[in-house]
C-alpha cells in the first residue's frame, strides 16, 4: 500500500493515544510504589505522576521494616506469599507440562486419547467457580487445603488444556523423518520420544512452560478459595493489605503489585511469537 | 496422524505406549471433572452445608426434594447476576473487538517503531488481573487520577464517586476489562490480517475498489474464522469475569456489579449454603454445555478451515 503523509500522521497519533491509555494504569501503580506515605492519597494539586520524594520505603515495609509514619505493623511479610506463588505456579506448570506433553505426543503420534482435545477445551470453558465446591470438599478431606502443593495440583489441572493444545500443535508441525529413521535403526518408541523428540522440542517446550507459568501466576480466585493463612499467594495477600487505622496501604500494595506484575511482563515478551498459538488453542499460528 | 505406516508387530507397542502417555492427563481430567461432578449432583439435592456437622457423604440426611432447583428459579439475585454478566459481555466483548480490529489495521504494514509499539500495546493483557484490578481501584478513587485528568481536560472540578455509584461502578469495571483485553483481540486479529493475501488487495485497489469496499469484500470473508475464534474466546472468558471486578468493587455497591462468579463466590464463602451453590453450579454447567457443544462444533469446523 502506498504511504500518504496524512495517513502516517493519523496512524502515529492513534498509536500514541493507544500507548498512553495502555500505560497510564501501569505508570500510576509504578509511581505509587515509590511514593512515601505522605503522598499515598495526595489530592488536587498535590497529586503528581512522579513521586516528589521517591523512596524504597514501600518495598522495605512489605518485607517487614516498620516505620513511625505508619502506626501499623504487618502481621505477615510478603516473603511467604511470594514463595507460595512461586512454588504453586512452578509445580503447577510442571504437572501441566508433563501430563500435557505426554498426552499430546500420544495423540499426535499414536492416535491415543481422542477424547482429550474436546474434554480439555470443555474444562477450559467452565468457570472455575462452578466446580469449586466439590474441589474444596475433596481438598479438605485430603488435607490439601491451604498448602502450596494442593494449589499446584489444581493449577496443573486448570492449565493442562493450554499445555496439551500447545504441545499438540508443536508435535503436529514437527517433521517425522528423524523419528522414523531412529525407529528403523532399532530404537524403541519410548527411547525415540525421550532421547530424540523431546531434546528437539526444547524451545517449544520452554515456550509452553512459560505460557502456562504466566497463567498460573495470574490466578487469584482459586488461591482465594483454597488458601487461607499459611500459603496465601501474592494477589490474595495483596488484597488483605489494609488496616482499620490507616485504611488502604496504597504504596505498599503498589510495591507488591509491581513485584507481581513484572514476571509475566518480562516472560510475555520472551514468548511473544507463541502467544497467539497458545491463546487460541493452536487454532492460529503466527 | 500416521504412526500407522510402520510394521504391524510394532502397532501394538505403539498403541500401548500411546495409552500410557495419555493416562496421566486422562486421570487428571477424571479427578477434576467426573468425580467432582457426581459429588456435585449428590450434594445439590440436599441442604447440606459445611456447617451441618456431618461429612459430605452423609448429605442424604439433608435430602430436600429438589428444593434447591425450585429455589434457583425464583432467586432474584442469581438472575440479576446473570443479567449483569450478560450486560458486561454485550458491552465489553464488542468494544474490545472493534478497538482491537482498528488497532490491528494500523499495524498491518511496516512502519518505524512497529515492533516496540506492538510489544507495549500487549502489556495490559500480561498484567496479573488482580493487580490490574488494584490499578483501576486506585485510578477510580474520587480524588484519584482519573477525576484529576477529567478536571484538567474540562477545566472544572470533576469528582465522580466512580466505585460507590451504581452506574459509574459498572462503567468503571467495564473500562478495566476493555483496557486489559483489547490487546488480546488486537493480537489475534493482527495475526489474522497478516494472513490476508496482499496481491488480492493490490488487485482490488487497481480495479478501483475503495478501502471500505476492499475491507468488506476481501478482508472480512478471509478473516471470518479468525474473528469467530477471537470472539468465542473472549465471550467464554468474559463470562467468568471475577478478579479485576472483585478487587475494584467486591460486586458492590450493593449488588450493582455482582456478576455470576462474584455471586457464586459470595454464597460459597459467606452464606455457606453449599447444597444450593452446587445446584446453581450444575444449572450453569448444563446451560454452558449446551452452548459449548454447539459453539465447539462451529469452532472445530472453523479450526479445520483455518488449518
Amino acid at each position: 500500500m502506498k504511504k500518504s503523509i496524512p495517513f502516517e500522521v493519523f496512524r502515529y497519533a492513534m498509536i500514541a493515544l493507544a500507548l498512553v491509555v495502555a500505560l497510564i494504569p501501569i505508570a500510576w501503580m509504578a509511581s505509587m510504589a515509590f511514593k512515601p506515605v505522605g503522598e499515598w492519597s495526595a489530592t488536587g494539586a498535590d497529586l503528581t505522576w512522579w513521586p516528589k520524594h521517591p523512596t524504597l520505603f514501600n518495598f522495605n515495609f512489605i518485607f517487614g521494616q516498620s516505620d513511625t509514619s505508619l502506626i501499623v505493623a504487618l502481621e505477615k511479610t510478603a516473603a511467604k506469599p511470594i514463595l507460595a506463588s512461586l512454588l504453586s505456579s512452578i509445580f503447577g506448570t510442571l504437572i501441566a507440562i508433563s501430563a500435557g506433553t505426554a498426552a499430546a505426543y500420544g495423540l499426535s503420534r499414536f492416535g491415543a486419547g481422542k477424547n482429550l482435545p474436546l474434554a480439555l477445551i470443555q474444562l477450559r470453558i467452565f468457570p472455575p467457580m462452578a466446580v469449586m465446591i466439590p474441589v474444596m470438599i475433596m481438598w479438605a478431606f485430603l488435607r490439601l487445603n491451604d498448602t502450596w502443593f494442593g494449589l499446584a495440583l489444581v493449577y496443573g489441572i486448570v492449565t493442562l488444556p493450554f499445555a496439551f493444545w500447545l504441545m499438540k500443535t508443536f508435535f503436529d508441525d514437527m517433521p517425522r523423518e528423524i523419528e522414523e529413521a531412529a525407529l528403523v535403526e532399532g530404537c524403541s518408541r519410548w527411547r525415540v520420544f525421550t532421547r530424540i523428540t523431546l531434546p528437539m522440542m526444547r524451545a517449544p517446550l520452554a515456550s509452553a512452560a512459560l505460557f502456562v507459568f504466566i497463567m498460573n501466576w495470574s490466578d487469584y480466585l482459586i488461591a482465594l478459595l483454597l488458601t487461607s493463612r499459611e500459603w496465601v499467594t501474592i494477589p490474595v495477600y495483596m488484597a488483605s493489605l489494609s488496616s482499620s487505622m490507616t485504611g488502604q496501604l496504597y504504596g505498599a500494595k503498589a510495591a507488591l503489585g509491581l513485584i507481581a506484575a513484572i514476571p509475566p511482563l518480562v516472560l510475555g515478551i520472551a514468548i511473544q511469537k507463541h502467544l497467539v498459538r497458545g491463546l487460541t488453542f493452536g487454532a492460529l499460528k503466527q | 496422524m500416521s504412526g500407522a505406516s510402520l510394521q504391524p508387530d510394532s502397532a501394538k507397542q505403539a498403541a500401548s505406549l500411546g495409552f500410557k502417555l495419555t493416562l496421566p492427563a486422562q486421570l487428571l481430567v477424571l479427578f477434576i471433572a467426573v468425580f467432582p461432578t457426581l459429588m456435585q449432583i449428590y450434594i445439590s439435592l440436599t441442604d447440606w452445608s459445611p456447617l451441618s456437622g456431618a461429612n459430605w457423604w452423609m448429605a442424604y440426611g439433608f435430602w430436600n426434594n429438589f428444593a434447591n432447583y425450585f429455589d434457583l428459579l425464583q432467586d432474584g439475585r442469581f438472575w440479576g447476576a446473570l443479567r449483569r454478566t450478560g450486560l458486561v459481555m454485550l458491552v465489553c466483548v464488542p468494544a474490545e473487538f472493534l478497538l482491537g480490529l482498528a488497532l490491528a489495521t494500523l499495524f498491518v504494514d511496516e512502519f518505524r517503531g512497529k515492533k516496540i509499539f506492538y510489544s507495549i500495546l500487549l502489556m495490559p493483557m500480561m498484567v496479573v488481573p488482580a493487580v490490574a484490578g488494584y490499578m483501576f481501584y486506585m485510578l477510580f478513587q474520587s480524588t484519584g487520577p482519573i477525576n484529576h485528568i477529567l478536571s484538567t481536560l474540562t477545566g472544572s472540578t470533576v469528582s465522580i464517586a466512580w466505585l460507590s455509584d451504581t452506574t459509574y461502578a459498572m462503567i468503571a469495571v467495564m473500562i478495566a476489562d476493555i483496557w486489559q483485553w483489547t490487546p488480546l483481540m488486537f493480537l489475534i486479529l493482527l495475526a489474522g490480517l497478516a494472513g490476508v493475501p496482499e496481491d488480492q488487495i493490490k488487485a482490488a485497489t487497481l480495479l478501483g475498489a475503495s478501502a471500505r469496499q476492499r475491507f468488506i469484500t476481501i478482508v472480512i470473508p478471509r478473516m471470518k474464522t479468525i474473528m469467530i475464534i477471537a470472539l468465542s474466546i473472549r465471550l467464554i472468558e468474559n463470562f467468568k469475569i471475577f478478579d479485576t471486578l472483585y478487587i475494584m468493587t467486591g460486586g458492590g455497591p450493593g449488588t450493582a456489579t455482582e456478576t455470576i462468579s462474584v455471586y457464586f463466590y459470595k454464597v460459597t464463602t459467606q452464606d455457606l449454603i453449599w447444597g444450593y451453590v452446587a445446584a446453581l453450579a450444575l444449572f450453569i454447567l448444563v446451560v454452558l454445555s449446551v452452548v459449548a457443544v454447539y459453539a465447539m462444533k462451529r469452532l472445530a469446523l472453523a479450526i479445520e478451515v483455518a488449518a
